[in-house]
């Protein structure tokens, strides 16, 4: 059953995906956390783009995001496609780059709001690689 | 050179939990229930406005196109509008447009979500129905998101319920309340999901914890059904029975962001703020001018902040307002006559049109026994994403 779900989810990835997201997966299946910085004003993007959709411009080049940000949500969810209780997702924002949507590798009741969290690689198959976070 | 535009008629399907008749049945029903209410003659209608059959992502291709040639009416402007939640929203502004620019005479919107088995069909592999649900989640969540195994937006709601009670204070309480207010109001509705099942503060806080802070009393339920409303030029109006509603101010705000990634907080929604801005600038009134409202609050959170965000209640101050009864019958603002999405029941792609049909009922004096006495002024807000989009239209009933 899970390999029938990664696979789904790998094909769906590459199904809705626009041209950064490739790279995106390819760079975290390298354990390396990255997006896309406007060349003309400087803005971080997530998620990446080809393009600035801040300012228009066009051309844009990878850069790390930073390994750290702060808790700004969390909680759980019970229905997951993917992972089983207790499954906890949070709301990490980046500072320059705005809120990142990932799970949290800790106990519900061991976070708070405004923690400090880092980034980590967590291996669903071969072929998809996904950023999570744990309390610094 | 605009022409006036006025809401006449309307009708919903009754709500049900899985889609309990073919999508066409449902929809035509609904459409003809409309024109009768409206008392417009069926060959009057000259544009249909529709949303795709639900968000199940079954039975859309050339959805529209098919439709009508069941129906078999003659046209001249027929359309299929899609933005999640605000969907059948977007059903009432191309009619309204089309009103409004004087090509058409007597319009109809109409929105449907008929909710599928969320087991397999029969004869469908596990392993084929697998895939199916990933590929439809992953539709919603996209390749950043839907990776986490989203099935449902609830985690986002429950983050933005956190961050509402961090950021001013509002306890699980205060959210309960907004649950309990819907569920009172809802015992009046003939079609309402939750009709005659008491809801107390202490029941809200036992129920199911689905993601902190909410709980599943917290949560608005899926179902599956149809409205519809009729739109008519004045002149079209002026010459029927019914006391006509008239629209008089219209607001539509997208934020660049689509759930959480790029969006500014998860507590304030420009999108909201702007679209009632919009619409109350044209209508030139107030916020506090209006009597009644119909706002797509699908989580008891969203509830409290959709009337702030509105401008009914202060920062804050929403889950003090429910508490004290200033949301309901002889408080500032009725909010939810109908028992909201948390206690009516929730058809996305319907929703909005249901929220219409209510402040219809209500500016019309038909509201029976959930009427708002002397109701002048009303609401209906609608969104899509979480709240990262918004529209809201503002309607005055007739004095004459």
């Amino acid at each position: 059953m899970k390999d029938i779900i990664d696979q789904a989810t790998v094909r769906a990835i590459e199904f809705n995906a626009d041209g950064a997201t490739r790279t995106f997966f390819e760079r975290l299946r390298e354990r390396r956390f990255q997006s896309t910085r406007c060349g003309a004003c400087q803005q971080v993007a997530y998620p990446p783009r080809l393009f600035c959709a801040a300012c228009g411009h066009g051309e844009v080049e990878w850069v790390d995001l930073p390994r750290r940000g702060t808790l700004h949500a969390f909680t759980t969810q019970h229905r997951s496609l993917r992972f089983f209780d207790p499954d906890v997702l949070g709301l990490v924002e980046l500072a320059g780059v705005g809120f990142v949507l990932s799970k949290i590798d800790a106990e519900l009741d061991a976070l708070s709001i405004g923690q400090e969290v880092e980034v980590d690689y967590l291996e669903i198959s071969g072929d998809l690689v996904v950023h999570q976070f744990r309390p610094v | 050179m605009s022409t006036e535009v006025a809401l006449i008629g309307g009708a919903m399907s009754p709500l049900t939990k899985l889609m309990s008749e073919p999508s066409f049945d449902l929809v035509r029903t609904t459409i003809d229930a409309a024109i009768q209410d409206a008392g417009v003659d069926r060959a009057a209608v000259d544009c249909l406005a529709v949303t795709p059959p639900g968000m199940a992502g079954h039975n859309t291709s050339m959805f529209v196109s098919r439709l009508n040639a069941h129906m078999g009416l003659t046209l001249k402007s027929l359309a299929c509008l899609e933005n999640g939640g605000c969907s059948s929203a977007l059903a009432l502004r191309w009619a309204i447009n089309e009103v409004r620019s004087g090509r058409c005479r007597v319009a109809v919107a109409v929105g449907a979500d008929q909710r599928l088995q969320t087991l397999p069909e029969e004869n469908e592999s596990w392993e084929t129905f697998l895939a199916r649900n990933v590929f439809a989640t992953m539709a919603i969540y996209g390749s950043y998101d839907g990776p986490y195994g989203l099935g449902a937006p609830i985690p986002y709601y429950a983050m933005s319920a956190q961050r509402y009670m961090h950021e001013t204070g509002a306890t699980a309480e205060d959210l309960a309340w907004a649950a309990v207010r819907l569920r009172e109001h809802a015992h009046q509705h003939e079609h309402a999901t939750f009709k005659g099942k008491r809801l107390s503060v202490d029941d809200v806080l036992s129920s199911k914890l689905l993601s902190p802070p909410l709980h599943l009393a917290d949560c608005s339920q899926f179902v599956s059904g149809a409205a519809a409303v009729v739109v008519t030029s004045a002149d079209v109006a002026r010459s029927l029975e019914r006391r006509p509603v008239w629209l008089r101010g219209f607001g539509q705000h997208h934020h660049p962001s689509s759930f959480t990634a790029g969006a500014e907080s998860l507590t304030r929604f420009p999108a909201v703020q702007e679209a009632a801005q919009e619409a109350y600038a044209e209508a030139g009134i107030a916020a506090g001018d209006i009597d009644v409202a119909e706002v797509y609050g699908v989580f008891s959170s969203t509830e409290l902040i959709l009337t702030e965000d509105l401008g009914f209640f202060p920062r804050g101050q929403a889950g003090a307002a429910f508490r004290e009864g200033r949301s309901t019958y002889g408080g500032d603002v009725v909010v939810d006559p109908s028992g909201g999405r948390l206690s009516l029941g929730h058809p996305a792609c319907a929703t909005p049109l249901i929220e219409v049909l209510e402040i219809l009922l209500q500016l019309q004096e038909r509201a029976g026994d959930r009427q708002v006495p002397g109701a002048e002024w009303g609401l209906v807000h609608a969104e899509h994403g979480m709240l990262n989009g918004s529209q809201v239209t503002v309607w005055q009933g007739d004095d004459q």
